[in-house]
């Protein structure tokens, strides 16, 4: 009897119920055998022996239970140590392997680290942006009311409901039941804050104004001092005080805990800073950092000039409520419905009501689950953020064909080995779970080196978004998410070739000396498996790559396209006089005086001012009545309006179609005159004849003198709007915010701080804000650009593995058939022929990616073509491109193989086979 | 003669399986040969005590079985001592050896107790 350690583990007894219940039976079958043998022999007929065995052996069913439990506890047992015992080999086998293939290991991880963390580098600005309830007590129970982007939202005119008015605000917090607390809040425009007596220069932290419930309702405590008490909220001015963020608090008083009662200026109003705000709270505006939390009542005495708690025609306030116990989201907004309508409704004045009347029928306020907070750069990004997902999963899928490529190949070498192994007397489900366990500790490994890829990678993406601010947090979810990734890889790429790696057909394999013979190697063949991956990463490729070409030419065409002014050459300066108190004639005076001091700085060929400026962000609307035409709807007299300074369409290089342009007499004692872009006057004016009709707004009645070509003012995605422009000096009540755009000579970016300190002479008290219109420009597709830059990024990760895998499989593919080549070299073929033999087998497997992929990459830019600006939907440049640049790399990928083949001897062929 | 019940003594009917297993593989049956023909049939080992005991011993490791063919050509379950059994018989047998001393001394002892 051999003592070997292994003895038991080859020729172990059966296993499982079934056996042990076998095994006992036939036992004791052999024991009542024996015995009755024995009794035969002493002279017993066999029937009666067996009978007399029987009964000397007693309750044979007692000590068949007996012995069942002892072995099920054992089988039991057992199981549990050999799994644990498995697993450890199982670990110490894969270790040992990878330490082996050193290259082939750095590369499955490297890629594997690429993937999974690009993977977890964009999910994590997802879940920060979109997925992420705000971190306070039973987010779910939050609702908004407004429109949540709408976060830096201000228009004045036309009562509205995706923002409101602060009367509005009052009226439903007042009258609302199902709601427990309502909170307003709105963006306190740029803030100048005098930190101590001392400091000469103010700086310009964020700031929100919120009612003194903002605390209580989201149920955030301090982490320093107090939030704001109930009766902060009563009357303007009554609240003095101040809330500021954590990390605030950090950066600007270095954590000083003294912080408390001290007081600052803003806007030249002293405020005492009551409370620090915890770290885990960085407000409800999700991707915007917020500084300082102002009592809305204290707005007046900031903005003196600003009615906005009192006015309803200024909408600025959006709102947040909690609900009270057992109320749900559908009954709060049916009953904020009902009370924001009636408010609004019921205070509108004249000839307003029937426009509120029908602008609350047709969208009623929006009141929605607010636990993932207001949110700008969600609205923004989320549908950028999908397409980056997208792509990244794309990345991902290649990596895995690849992975499973190489995989395949080694199963195959390690052929033999199987074999052997099987032949010992291992099961298959067990070589399965071995080289699963290879596969699953690659996964992971490669898992952790993207996590730390995607520390750096979240913060590059943020960067590249342009403004929001996420904190990139590998916390638990974000890790989460990983860890499941990474175990859908590991079978992703393990499973089937490790499937496929022990399906081996035993006698065969041990036949073939010195090589393994399994069913991997049919992998190679024509429709092998091996090739079937190559295919389809090379589909993916072409998916990403139509779709990089896309994203990549929809944003030259954003940069480039013509918006009708001269966007090179425009600064724009944004001026608030409100603060510094102009109004009425000192406020046109000083109008003149900028226009006239711009107008002399060296390097500027032009200035003029408007209202909202372009790529401003502003916007104002209003409600006309035109001479000759009958409005069909509410909407028909509603268009864009615009105030500006003479010579406006010639400064900013818009094209006066008919008549003219603002001039210097169209003045305060000037006859009222307008101009209307070509939209506009098209659509009133189908028949021709705007010259010289009349258009009302606000009570006022303006001559057309002039039609101008149409000027994307805001976002180069929206159709030109229909639009109106007065002359500035004729309006009844000429607003301080404006914006002087200044034509230059040369770079618009150079002339900015001598421009803003010479317009700064007219005024030193004046709020200046200089930007070019190209940044401006810029920053409106900001997201374009991310999506594009990135993805563009990915489709050259995506094409470099792609060729990696066809170089993989090809090589692979001809070092098989090196006796093939030989053979067919020794018959007469020449060297040419094999190269084209199998360069044309690489190209057949592109051709066939090309064929899957091509549907899939039109499909695929038929889900985001809201993302492209001017492409067709079948964009051949970008298919051509794409096409090219894949043929080209797999022609590379495939010709090294071709040409190693080729360049085999007759000889060495036949004598290697 | 009178069956002693070895079940009583707790312990024995497990070294002595262990004790007939020294020579070398034995099926059940040839265990409970062993032990009749040893005892010179002093002891009669019921069955129904003899398997859940070998069942119970290979579950602690002390014995492994694995089928084999009989002196009659029949299949059997051969059940042979492993290292652990077999030092497991080492210290079982010294303790046999006291316990039958210390019983043994119990039991022919002619002074009566003293009592407190």
């Amino acid at each position: 009897m051999s003592e070997r350690g292994d003895w038991t583990r080859v020729f172990r007894l059966g296993v499982g119920a079934k056996h042990i219940e076998r095994d006992i039976d036939q036992e004791l079958e052999f024991h009542i055998a024996m015995r009755t043998q024995r009794l035969v022999a002493a002279g017993l007929a066999p029937e009666a022996a067996r009978a007399k065995a029987l009964e000397c052996f007693g309750d044979l069913r007692t000590v068949r239970d007996s012995c069942l439990d002892i072995d099920h506890q054992r089988e039991r047992t057992m199981r549990r140590t050999n799994h644990v015992s498995n697993l450890r080999q199982d670990i110490a086998y894969a270790l040992r392997s990878m330490r082996q293939n050193l290259g082939f290991t750095a590369v499955v991880l490297l890629t594997l680290a690429l993937g999974i963390g690009a993977n977890t580098s964009t999910f994590t600005l997802i879940d920060a942006l979109v997925l992420r309830p705000l971190p306070v007590p039973h987010p779910e129970r939050l609702v908004t009311i407004g429109n949540p982007a709408r976060t830096g939202g201000l228009s004045e005119g036309t009562p509205r409901n995706d923002i409101v008015s602060y009367p509005v605000f009052a009226d439903v917090r007042a009258q609302s039941k199902l709601l427990s607390g309502i909170y307003a809040t709105g963006r306190a425009s740029r803030l100048d804050m005098l930190a101590d007596d001392a400091q000469k220069e103010p700086e310009h932290p964020r700031g929100r104004y919120v009612s003194a419930n903002f605390f209580s309702v989201l149920q955030v405590p301090t982490a320093l001092g107090r939030t704001f008490a109930s009766d902060e909220d009563r009357a303007p001015g009554g609240a003095p005080v101040i809330v500021i963020s954590h990390a605030y608090w950090l950066t600007r008083f270095g954590g000083d805990r003294s912080v408390i009662g001290r007081s600052v200026r803003l806007n030249g109003v002293p405020l005492t800073i009551i409370g620090v705000t915890p770290s885990w709270f960085t407000g409800d505006i999700v991707g915007q950092r917020n500084d300082v939390w102002i009592p809305i009542m204290e707005q007046p005495a900031l903005m003196p000039n600003s009615p906005a708690l009192t006015d309803r025609n200024t909408s600025w306030i959006l709102m947040m409520g909690r609900l009270a116990p057992g109320a749900t989201v559908a009954q709060a907004r049916s009953e904020l419905t009902t009370l924001e309508n009636r408010s609004l409704i019921e205070n509108a004045k004249g000839n307003e009501r029937v426009s509120v009347e029908n602008n609350v029928r047709e969208t009623p306020p929006q009141v929605e689950p607010g636990a993932r907070g207001f949110s700008y750069y969600r609205h923004l990004l989320a549908g950028p953020l999908f397409i980056l997902m997208a792509a990244v999963v794309i990345v991902l899928l290649i990596v895995c064909a690849n992975l499973a490529n190489l995989m395949l190949a080694r199963a195959s070498a390690r052929g033999r080995e199987m074999s052997v192994r099987m032949a010992l007397g291992a099961n298959r489900a067990r070589l399965v779970q071995q080289l699963l366990t290879e596969s699953l500790m690659l996964a992971l490994a490669g898992g952790t080196l993207g996590v730390l890829l995607a520390i750096w990678g979240s913060s590059a993406l943020i960067a590249l978004t342009g403004g929001a601010q996420v904190e990139a947090k590998l916390d638990a979810r974000v890790l989460g998410f990983t860890a499941a990734l990474s175990l859908a890889t590991a079978l992703l790429f393990g499973l089937v070739p490790a499937l496929r790696g022990t399906r081996v057909e035993l006698a065969a394999a041990l036949r073939a000396q010195g090589r393994g013979v399994s069913n991997a190697e049919r992998g190679t063949g024509k429709f092998g498996l091996g090739k079937m991956l190559v295919v389809a990463q090379v589909a993916l490729s072409v998916l990403l790559l139509v779709g990089t070409g896309m994203l990549v030419r929809s944003m030259q065409r954003l940069q480039t396209t013509d918006i009708g002014v001269a966007r090179d050459r425009l600064v724009l300066v944004e001026v608030d006089a409100e603060r510094a108190g102009y109004k009425g004639a000192r406020l046109l005076n000083l109008m003149r005086q900028l226009i006239a001091r711009a107008n002399e700085t060296p390097g500027v060929a032009a200035a003029t001012l408007s209202e909202n400026g372009i790529f401003s962000g502003t916007e104002s609307g209003t409600n006309v009545r035109v001479e000759g035409f009958t409005a069909q709807t509410d909407a028909d007299s509603n268009l864009a309006y615009d105030d500006v300074a003479p010579g406006y369409f010639h400064t900013v290089g818009a094209r006066i179609i008919q008549g003219r342009d603002f001039e210097a007499r169209d003045n305060e004692s000037g006859a009222k005159v307008a101009v209307l872009n070509q939209t506009a006057a098209r659509f009133f004016f189908p028949r021709g004849g705007a010259l010289g009709a009349h258009i009302s707004s606000d009570s006022s009645t303006y001559e057309i003198v002039g039609v101008a070509a149409d000027v994307e003012e805001q976002d180069l995605r929206a159709q030109p709007s229909r639009r109106l422009y007065v002359s500035s000096f004729q309006i009844p009540e000429t607003p301080g915010h404006f914006s002087l755009e200044v034509r230059t000579a040369g770079d618009p970016n150079a002339l900015g701080e001598s421009l803003r300190r010479s317009l700064a002479t007219v005024d030193p008290s004046l709020s200046l804000h200089v930007e070019s219109l190209t940044d401006l420009i810029q920053e409106s597709i900001s997201q374009d650009k991310l999506v594009a830059r990135v993805v563009s990024v990915f489709g050259i990760l995506a094409l470099a593995l792609a060729a990696l895998g066809l170089y993989g499989v090809m090589t692979y593919a001809t070092t098989r058939r090196t006796s093939e080549f030989g053979l067919r070299m020794a018959l007469g073929a020449d060297p040419g022929s094999v190269l084209r033999l199998v360069l044309g087998e690489a190209m057949l497997l592109v051709a066939g990616g090309v064929m899957v992929g091509m549907p899939a990459a039109l499909g695929a830019m038929q889900l985001v073509r809201h993302q492209l600006y001017e492409i067709g939907l079948l964009d051949w440049p970008s298919i051509f491109v794409a096409l090219l640049v894949l043929s080209a790399s797999a022609a590379l990928a495939g010709y090294v193989p071709a040409r190693r083949a080729a360049r085999v001897g007759p000889l060495v062929a036949l004598q290697d086979a | 003669m009178a069956d002693i019940d070895v079940g009583l003594m707790r312990g024995t009917l497990d070294l002595l399986i262990l004790k007939a297993l020294t020579w070398g593989p034995r099926h059940g049956y040839g265990v409970v040969d062993w032990i009749e023909q040893a005892t010179g049939e002093a002891l009669l080992v019921g069955e129904g005590t003899l398997y859940p005991a070998l069942h119970r011993l290979e579950a602690q490791g002390w014995i492994e079985a694995e089928w084999g063919l009989s002196e009659n050509n029949r299949h059997a379950k051969f059940y042979r001592l492993t290292a652990t059994g077999r030092a497991q018989l080492r210290t079982g047998l010294s303790a046999w050896q006291q316990f039958v001393e210390a019983a043994s001394r119990a039991l022919h002892t002619t002074a009566t107790p003293r009592t407190a």
